[in-house]
């Protein structure tokens, strides 16, 4: 089953579209999101979210559309952008209190499981905190309320080493508890370690929608590289010889 | 809609929101524009509006399990108990000028308007100001507070100067009198006031929902 399914995706600015896009999230899986700076990836993942507004394309969500059912849906979804602070100067365990009083399925137990996992004082202000620990609080508001999806923007560009082999090991939990993970990133290696699927984007366009073991088996056998960074590196390096050449 | 307005009473409001209430005392301030008081309660919410920016409330609203259309709806319910609040203050305050103050000098011989049923008709057009200007022109992009808070500005500017012009027109001398003259056709025009404000703010925050839910953020 799919949690989300994203088709003909298209957002429309003066200097950029993102064209029709597709890609679905499979229940249980953890879908890689990449692209260069620019490509489309958090156009993309605002328009899932009803953040900005598509000009075409169908989202639904568990088989629902977000228009009819946008309440409902997002008791279900996730979201923890890596470089947005919420209420620098208020306590962190006040943000907790007043995000759980909005879901009814909000476990008070887990919550306080990654506070300790990620070693989160909830007396802390999120301006005391450093960034990496910023993306640990979005982390835990977001996984705290028994998402069935959870969408995260760049959650492990602010952390150490460490702390994002930690994140990649929450996403494997997760998987295993049938919870769908799509996360943006440019830490591609981060990707190889969990991802199930891949979607790659580049300029607004569609590279590759698919598993991540096959798309990596097809761009071997194409030369276009042997690892995500190889591969990203491969496609969009040729656009830039084009460009000069032009 | 009660989560919601915890949310903003708790996360979103700035302290200034509460603070600046204390701007109704000026109600009781003689040879002053006590108007202005109706303008500094709106003024501490416009500070809540303005670390709604800084805070990332509106995004981290509009992902919450509600409607988009509630974030609008939830910052009007804060923005109208703050001025509810403020009013009742006015009110009061108003209440205790008309009554056991009313033989005091500096009130006697006030150059400019005395509070009165008619001066707290005009704090409530005031308040709508705020909420059509400010308030509704905030939701136009979800960020920008420049423009719609000098609209606003210059809108009370213009209720103080009708506000403070009225009693000197002959006829109208009646309303400044310090224990209040006429009352029965001063709390009519400040019953017209309340169905105003109720009305307006009720068609400006369906404008803004609309508006809102347009607007890419």
């Amino acid at each position: 089953m799919n949690v989300l399914d994203v088709r003909g995706l298209t957002k429309i600015y003066p200097k950029f579209t993102l064209s029709d896009l597709s890609f679905s999230v499979r229940e249980g899986s953890v879908m890689g999101f990449i692209g260069r700076n620019g490509a489309g990836k958090t156009t993309t993942l605002k328009s899932i979210l009803h953040i900005v507004h598509p000009d075409a394309g169908e989202i639904t969500y568990f088989g629902m559309p977000f228009a009819s059912h946008e309440a409902e849906i997002k008791q279900l979804v996730g979201y923890a952008g890596g470089a947005v602070d919420y209420y620098r100067r208020k306590p962190v365990k006040k943000l907790l209190e007043v995000t759980k009083s909005f879901y009814p399925a909000w476990d008070d137990a887990l919550c306080k499981k990654y506070l300790d996992v990620f070693s989160l004082d909830p007396e802390k202000t999120p301006a005391a905190l450093s960034e990496g620990m910023r993306v640990k609080l979005n982390l835990t508001l977001a996984l705290s309320h028994g998402a069935k999806l959870l969408v995260l923007d760049e959650p492990t560009s602010g952390l150490d080493p460490v702390s994002r082999a930690e994140l990649l090991d929450v996403f494997r939990f997760l998987r295993s508890q049938g919870i769908a993970v799509l996360f943006s990133t440019h830490i591609t290696s981060d990707l190889e370690k969990c991802a199930d699927d891949i979607t790659y984007i580049a300029k607004g366009k569609r590279i590759a929608s698919e598993p991540l073991p096959s798309f990596l088996a097809r761009c071997r056998e194409t030369g276009a590289g042997n690892t995500l960074d190889e591969i990203m590196v491969h496609y969009e390096k040729e656009d830039l010889y084009e460009a000069f050449a032009e | 809609m009660k989560p919601l307005l915890n949310k903003e009473l708790k996360l979103a409001a700035s302290p200034l929101s509460y603070l600046f209430l204390a701007g109704a005392l000026m109600t009781m301030l003689p040879g002053y524009p006590i108007l202005i008081g109706a303008f500094f309660v709106n003024f501490g919410i416009f500070h809540s509006f303005q670390a709604t920016r800084e805070t990332n409330d509106v995004l981290y609203s509009v992902l919450l399990p509600v409607k988009k259309t509630d974030v609008v709806t939830a910052k009007y319910a804060f923005t109208c108990l703050i001025q509810l609040l403020g009013f009742a203050l006015a009110a009061g305050l108003t209440a205790l000028r008309m009554t056991a103050l009313s033989g005091a000098a500096p009130y006697a011989a006030n150059a400019l308007m005395n509070a009165s049923p008619v001066f707290l008709a005009f704090v409530l057009l005031v308040d709508l100001a705020f909420n059509v200007l400010f308030v509704g022109g905030f939701f136009k992009t979800g960020y920008k507070i420049g423009l719609p808070f000098l609209s606003f500005g210059l809108a009370t500017l213009l209720l103080v100067g009708v506000g403070e012009a009225l009693h000197f027109v002959p006829a109208l001398a009646f309303l400044n009198a310090p224990a209040g003259e006429r009352l029965g056709l001063q709390f009519a025009l400040l019953g017209a006031a309340a169905v105003l404000y109720a009305a307006g703010t009720f068609v400006a925050c369906r404008l803004a929902q609309r508006r809102f839910e347009r607007i890419d953020l």
